[in-house]
């Protein structure tokens, strides 16, 4: 199976005026394509900093470590930056180079964004701008980076003929495979774009058969005026904008251009919006946020997160704002997003039962470090890890007698003074000499099952 | 409790602290560690002693006539900053040192007398407001409402229109100005404290509403009323003296800095300095008295207060 | 529907505050007793039994008997129809209408002329100084704001004075307009220009473009000095409210998806950081005609500032009386606008 995400010793440490708060102290992650990979840990356990690490979204007192690297899809992200030494905070740290240096990592992953990578936060009341439309949010992401994707859809739809459509309609009733089918008409006839149109319409649950076909043969559009048609066609072939780029400063003429390609995008959003069962989607993406639910800004934001088909998307806490029906939802929502479109996710959580739902893959977090990866059922039925094994422990259970709950005993660590060796050594109720000096290294104890701790052998 | 570690020793002595004393260290550390602040505390220390000389004892820096200009009639023509007169002299020969020290008595004591006033009526009359809600409140809305709808400059003429031209009457006008700022304000800072929840546990408690409001509120809506205060210092000064430099102040000779450029004015070209002096001295004592607002807006600020 | 709902319900709230201008400002007047009013409507040549006669007349005329919230009903009705009264002054002696016709022209272009000018300049500073936090950009443009907020405004309008037109000698020191230009001019009698009364616009509409390039000329000045007094406070306002805005989860939000920093910070940043400025924006427009007052009087040009002041000195009731009420008027007006524009920008404003 494919990696897309490749995390080796990451260390990531904050500068407070109360100290250095050592978040990340060297992570090792993997991400398989098409998996959903939970991150389990505590508050201030630092995933909330993983997440915004690989997105390299980190506020400027964040210092990254030498010696770290996140491989997206095999590019490391921190390569060729001249990053401080452990060694060296203590002198020679300036926080103004560490500004330059987070500002160039940012810049150098900008294009990434939204592209490959792609983040759903916690709050989905204020990660959304309250005084933009929801639509425009999301078809903002993908003028951003998939235009020529957009012009081919105005462009199909220009180019398709009546009895094209008609065609359409007959291959649709007969054929099994309808999207295969559509994607290689498409294809021969010159129309791609044309097939995510005509599925959305046939997805929709709100018309009936004669009705759906109908809307399919309203697709057909009018030719627009030259100037346009130009332009989007050098939009659609990613060629070079020539004049346009010129018109495309000037405040008031370039109106007319972006205002194509970004209604185009106000039809893509509705589509991604149906498909993450939002009722009425044709009149949402005129609403505002705060017209919305929460749920459904979580959708919103869902969606501007999957628009460009990401490698990889990372969910901080998203359901950890809504009540327990609609987080129900969301997780069901993910699930069918894995399923259908092999999209790979992160997602971070402090509540493991969240995660017992979607994952495939749970890592644990202690002490800004993964202390046990493994595939679902084994993290429940057979932990490794004495943290683990507490966490475990620490779910209530309904079918338990006993009214005791078990805790683990000790409180998180605190990062500015973290212990030596293991972090979790004083609370670990197997803890052994040596876990007061050295820090364990990963070790695959079973199949795809790795854990670090030196109860399972010496490193 | 406290009893019983005192019969354990002197170390147990000193873990009775005094929570309040430490605050005020604090305070005082950060006010200390900003140099600008400081900067600026010295310098409206150095206004404020000269006020206080002139006031009380003129003769130690050498004023004779602390409420008068000493115009020399042999020479009324200004003349550039020479050693027997160190910033030069003005229309009507008059000294500018020694004009100025004389002046900055003056506008500092109308100034403070303006901010003070007006801070006071409006806090008691926006903490009462706020604090009890209903028609008082609607009315006093009202009220400031109007005042804020005419622009501060126009009202303060037609007060002074009314009532005569003369400086204390300058002085009454932007007390009258003034005050619907500090009401406005000190009653947002009350109701936000109100909507606090141990407000809501005070009350529950059983406290009266009085005292709530004297130990609870005020010493929270006081802070942020006296970085106002630091604040308004320079700009109310700003105020008072471009009043009197258009020409508000009586005829009769009385030192005020505002009044002291206007003497200049018609001398613009030949003689910049008899203008832009006094300003000058203006402009610095409101830059001193906003850093120093700014200093204790960063004290009071609880984010920077957890150290 | 609610949009209307909510124009209604705003227009119907400044009622109160008229009455209670119009209030104060007849109280004003009327503090010091009837003699202000006798004084201007009284021929001084009257002597004796004559005098008598006309003071009678007066008293009728004005209802001086009646108790005073009857003299106030008069005064308004007297006010809704018109006339505001009569204006004595050494510029101007007349009705105060024709008056504020006359002086208003030159105030509105010099307000707004500075509008614009601060908010040129000023919009783009605070929201560069706030994205290019603690560099030297944003540490100089903190001295000079700072130091510019200290200053009192006729400092500021003297330095500029001085540094350029005496010693620069780019631009005349006083007054609107160059009287000999307008010799001769059919559309410009006794000093007030039609059809738009201000002689920059009429000079283009008429196609006399050497006027209207004097007109301009004059003015740049003291605008520019109103403009560097108020630009220091929105500097101030917009780098901290674009500072908060910086913060926002939202615009953490768009960056991760992939914008470019330019249009994050055009699009999403300035928007929302802008809103919390409007406010300001609004009251300093105000202030600006407070302003107006020094500058006018520093600069001479013949506007509402200057006539107000002229008033004071000359003890002209009418004249304070009417700068008064046309200033509280144009503030209220002021801030209806700003709370329309607030209902059409800020979507949550509107239910």
């Amino acid at each position: 199976m494919e990696t897309v995400l490749n995390i080796k010793e990451l260390k990531v440490w904050f500068y407070t005026r109360r100290g250095i708060f050592r978040a990340l102290n060297g992570v090792n992650l993997i991400l398989r394509k098409g998996e959903v990979l939970g991150i389990a840990g505590e508050s201030g356990s630092g995933k909330s900093t993983l997440g915004l690490s690989i997105m390299a979204l980190l506020p400027y007192n964040a210092v990254i470590i030498k010696g770290g690297s996140i491989y997206i899809k095999s590019k490391n992200t921190l390569e060729t930056f001249d990053l401080f030494d452990e060694s060296q905070l203590r002198r020679k740290f300036s926080m103004r180079k560490n500004r330059r240096i987070m500002n160039k990592i940012s810049n150098s992953l900008s294009k990434l964004r939204g592209k490959l990578v792609s983040m759903v936060f916690q709050e989905p009341m204020t990660s959304l701008n309250p005084l933009l439309q929801v639509g425009y949010q999301i078809a903002e992401t993908i003028v951003a980076h998939n235009s020529s994707y957009l012009a081919k859809r105005i462009l199909s739809r220009i180019k398709v003929t009546n009895s094209d459509l008609k065609e359409v309609l007959n291959l649709v009733t007969s054929s099994n495979n309808v999207e295969d089918e559509l994607k290689r008409y498409a294809k021969n006839k010159g129309l791609e774009g044309i097939e995510s149109q005509i599925l959305y319409i046939l997805g929709r649950k709100d018309l009936s058969r004669t009705r759906k076909e109908r809307a399919i043969l309203t697709l057909k559009e009018k030719k627009k005026n030259f100037l346009t048609m130009n332009y989007l066609k050098r939009v659609a072939e990613n060629r070079s904008l020539g004049i346009y780029s010129i018109l495309d400063r000037l405040p008031f003429v370039k109106r007319f251009f972006s205002r194509i390609l970004l209604k185009e995008g106000y039809r893509r959003a509705v589509e991604l919006l149906s498909l993450l069962n939002i009722p009425h989607a044709e009149k949402v993406v005129y609403m505002y946020p705060h017209e919305l639910s929460g749920g459904m800004r979580q959708r919103v934001a869902i969606a501007i997160a999957i628009s460009n088909n990401p490698d990889i998307i990372i969910l901080d806490e998203p359901t950890s704002a809504l009540d327990v029906i609609v987080q129900n939802q969301i997780l069901q929502l993910i699930s069918e997003l894995k399923s259908k479109f092999n999209l790979s996710f992160i997602f971070i959580s402090h509540d493991l039962s969240v995660l017992a739902e979607v994952c495939d893959r749970i890592a644990i977090m202690y002490g800004g470090r993964i202390v046990e990866v493994a595939p679902i059922d084994k993290i429940f039925y057979e932990p490794l890890h004495p943290y683990t094994k507490g966490l475990i422990k620490a779910i209530p259970k309904i079918t338990k007698e006993s009214m005791t709950l078990e805790s683990i005993p000790g409180t998180v660590p605190d990062m500015r003074n973290p212990p030596s060796g293991c972090m979790f050594h004083p609370r670990c109720p197997y803890a052994m000499e040596i876990c007061r000096k050295q820090i364990p290294k990963s070790i695959e104890y079973n199949k795809d099952h790795f854990v670090e701790c030196f109860l399972y052998g010496e490193q | 409790m406290s009893k019983e570690l005192g019969l354990i020793g002197r170390r147990n002595y000193l873990l009775k602290r005094n929570p309040r004393l430490d605050e005020l260290k604090i305070s005082f550390k950060i006010f200390f560690s900003n140099p600008t602040a400081v900067a600026g505390l010295v310098i409206t220390l150095l206004y404020f002693i000269d006020t206080f000389l002139v006031q009380f004892f003129p003769w130690a820096i050498g004023i004779h006539d602390p409420n008068q200009y000493i115009i020399n009639p042999y020479n009324p023509v200004p003349t550039p900053p020479s050693p027997q007169h160190p910033l030069g002299t003005t229309y009507g020969g008059i000294d500018l040192l020694d004009a100025i020290l004389k002046s900055i008595r003056v506008d500092v004591e109308y100034t403070l007398l303006i901010v003070l006033s007006g801070a006071l009526i409006g806090l008691v009359l926006g903490l009462v407001s706020g604090f009890f809600g209903g028609i008082m409140d609607e009315i006093l809305m009202r009220i400031t409402d109007i005042f804020f709808s005419i622009p501060y400059l126009v009202l303060a003429i037609a007060i002074i229109f009314v009532l005569g031209r003369s400086l204390d009457i300058v002085a009454l006008s932007l007390i009258i100005v003034w005050w619907p700022l500090y009401a406005r304000y000190a009653r947002g800072q009350t109701l936000s404290i109100k909507q606090m929840t141990f407000i809501e546990a005070a009350k529950a408690a059983g406290t009266r509403d009085f005292w709530i409001m004297f130990r609870h509120i005020i010493p929270n809506v006081l802070p942020p009323i006296f970085v106002q205060i630091s604040l308004d210092l320079g700009v109310v000064v700003g105020v008072f003296s471009t009043l009197t430099f258009i020409g508000f102040s009586p005829t009769a000779n009385i030192p005020e800095l505002g009044y002291l450029t206007s003497l200049g004015l018609n001398f613009v070209s030949i003689a910049p300095w008899a203008v832009i002096i006094p300003g000058l001295v203006i402009t610095i004592f409101a830059l001193a008295v906003n850093l120093m607002g700014d200093g204790l807006r960063d004290v009071i600020d609880p984010r920077r207060r957890s150290v | 529907m609610k949009l209307w709902l909510y124009i209604v319900r705003r227009l119907l709230l400044i009622i109160p505050t008229l009455i209670g201008l119009t209030l104060i400002t007849f109280i004003l007047i009327h503090v010091q007793g009837n003699n202000l009013i006798i004084a201007e409507y009284l021929n001084p040549h009257l002597t004796g039994a004559a005098r008598d006669y006309a003071i009678q007349q007066l008293y009728q005329r004005f209802h001086l008997n009646d108790p005073l919230y009857i003299q106030y009903m008069y005064w308004l009705i007297q006010v809704l129809n018109g006339d505001l009264g009569f204006t004595r002054t050494p510029i101007y002696s007349g009705p105060v209408t024709t008056a504020l016709a006359l002086f208003y022209p030159n105030t509105i272009m010099l307000a707004v002329i500075s509008s614009i000018l601060i908010w040129i300049i000023g919009i783009p500073i605070g929201v560069w100084s706030a994205v290019k936090r603690d560099s030297l950009f944003d540490q100089s443009m903190r001295v000079v704001t700072f130091t510019l907020y200290a200053m009192p405004p006729y400092l500021v309008y003297l330095l500029v004075l001085i540094v350029f037109a005496v010693y620069l000698s780019l631009f005349p020191i006083s007054g609107a307009v160059n009287p000999l230009l307008l010799q001769g001019i059919d559309w410009y009698s006794n000093g007030i220009s039609y059809p738009t009364h201000i002689v920059f616009i009429d000079a283009l509409l008429h196609g006399n473009f050497a006027i209207a390039l004097d007109s301009i000329w004059h003015f740049i000045l003291p605008s520019i000095g109103l403009a560097l007094g108020g630009v220091a406070g929105i500097i101030r306002l917009l780098r901290s409210s674009m500072l908060e805005v910086l913060d926002q989860d939202y615009i953490r939000m768009a960056r991760s998806k992939g914008i470019r920093e330019k249009y994050v910070i055009n699009t999403h940043a300035r928007r929302n950081a802008l809103i919390p400025a409007l406010t300001s924006f609004v009251y300093g427009f105000a202030g600006l005609l407070g302003g107006v007052v020094v500058t006018e009087t520093i600069f001479n040009i013949p506007g509402v500032g200057y006539w107000t002041v002229q008033a004071l000195l000359n003890n002209d009731a009418g004249g304070i009386m009417g700068s008064t009420l046309i200033f509280g008027i144009i503030l209220v007006t002021a801030s209806l606008i700003l709370d329309l524009i607030y209902a059409a920008i800020d979507p949550r404003v509107r239910y």
